[in-house]
């Protein structure tokens, strides 16, 4: 098979955070999942849109993490989104401490 | 390339049922799972992991695989050398191997964007045929987000500046026929960069199917451990170790600065080990503590042992374990 070599130079990106967030559609794209899900993550407080409104959900980094680590924990074990939430808690307790132990 | 054995990377048997397949990939998937993992290599492993679940795990794509492993099987006079290096590392799909099966978009358990991590192998033969399928179906749809990571030394994160990725994927060409692409992006990474932040860069995921835009792509960004400092959200850390004079007495001491230079620090009289100086707007966006720890220099001359000695004498009202004797360690 060929191969073929390019190189691009990015001339814009942006960090995912409070300046410039995520909509729900766009969380649900880098998850590769449908909008539902986004609101489903809601539902089962993985996320906590300040928002009424689908539509005026902004997301951030950690919640994009939070998103990822929910969709990874669904393929790989087939887990509720309340365990996953309880995991997802957990995880991030661990991760906490971990880091004060340098 | 390998021709790639997705049964012994999940360690069951070619007669498999699909249960014992869910069965060992959930194992394996534990066992390797980043937060828990003693494994060094545990993100290499996963990623196999993952890719051999994709493939095994799918009705579809196993039968394919089954039968293309048959086919090589059979098509060399030695057989191939499933898992081991001496494949040839020449192994490439023949043509029109997939014909008369259909893989779905998402009929496997990873994501489409996942796939992109997987080897050369699947992407010479599922991803090709994926992607034609989708051609042939007149699919269309925006291109997968991408995810990769970029691990930065923690200098650079604090000045920002350009950066290279390189990233391969499988793509049709204008005829149609599968090839690899390498993109080399030149990235500006901004400045204070934090630790699991994710920098998008739009239109650089996937390519999209019938025309449709190309997808988005995130990098992960992480940084490099440094022996110096700590990365605390948008803190940093670093020991500071003083004499015990010092820390009496109180002194100025230079530190080292995360962005270049020294600094000067005035530590207060009376400090305690542990006690954090806070030097402002020195960290990732946010402030640099220096933790005191507390050096005592070695009694190895007789000028330093009297100095303890007088030390000892000057302070023998001084109990350290008071409080263990006031917890009845000593009752």
């Amino acid at each position: 098979m060929s191969t073929r070599t390019t190189t691009v130079t990015i001339t814009h990106c942006t960090t995912v955070g409070p300046a410039d967030p995520l909509a729900a559609l766009q969380l649900a794209h880098a998850c590769g999942a449908p909008i539902e899900w986004v609101a489903e993550l809601a539902e089962a407080g993985i996320l906590q849109p300040q928002a009424l409104r689908l539509e005026d959900w902004r997301f951030d980094g950690s919640d994009l993490r939070r998103a990822l680590n929910a969709r990874r924990l669904q393929r790989d074990f087939d887990v509720g989104l309340d365990a996953a939430a309880l995991i997802l808690d957990l995880q991030q307790e661990v991760r906490r401490l971990k880091a004060l132990l340098g | 390339m390998d021709f790639k054995d997705y049964y012994s990377a999940l360690g069951v048997e070619r007669t498999a049922s699909e249960d014992e397949i869910r069965k060992a990939y959930r194992k394996l998937a534990r066992k390797y799972h980043p937060d828990v993992s003693k494994e060094p290599d545990a993100e290499t492993r996963m990623r196999d992991v993952n890719e051999a679940w994709d493939v095994l795990g799918s009705k579809e794509k196993r039968a394919a695989y089954d039968a293309l492993a048959e086919r090589v099987r059979s098509g060399r006079s030695a057989g191939p050398d499933f898992g081991g290096s001496g494949a040839g590392g020449g192994f490439q799909p023949p043509p029109g191997w997939d014909e008369g099966f259909e893989f779905h978009r998402g009929a496997g358990h990873a994501g489409p964007a996942d796939h992109a991590d997987f080897s050369d192998f699947f992407s010479s033969v599922f991803g090709a045929a994926e992607r034609r399928n989708a051609a042939r179906q007149k699919y269309r749809a925006k291109g997968d987000d991408h995810h990769a990571a970029i691990e930065v030394p923690l200098e650079f994160a604090l000045q920002g500046g350009e950066r290279e990725i390189t990233l391969r994927a499988m793509e049709l060409n204008d005829q149609g026929e599968p090839e690899f692409v390498t993109r080399t992006l030149r990235v500006n990474i901004p400045r204070a960069v934090r630790p699991g932040q994710y920098i998008r860069i739009a239109g650089q995921g996937l390519p999209g199917h019938g025309g449709e835009p190309a997808g988005d792509l995130y990098l992960e960004v992480r940084i490099a451990p440094h022996p110096l400092y700590r990365v605390e959200g948008q803190d940093l850390s670093m020991d500071l170790p003083v004499t015990p004079s010092e820390a009496a007495l109180g002194a100025e001491v230079e530190v080292p600065l995360p962005g270049g230079g020294t600094g000067a620090v005035r530590v207060p009289p009376n400090a305690r080990a542990g006690l954090k100086l806070r030097l402002k707007g020195r960290g990732l966006g946010g402030d640099l503590y220096l933790v005191l720890a507390i050096a005592l220099p070695p009694a190895d001359s007789d000028a330093a042992r009297s100095a303890y000695e007088q030390l000892a004498k000057a302070t023998a009202g001084f109990d350290p374990r008071r409080q263990l004797a006031a917890a009845g360690a000593f009752a």
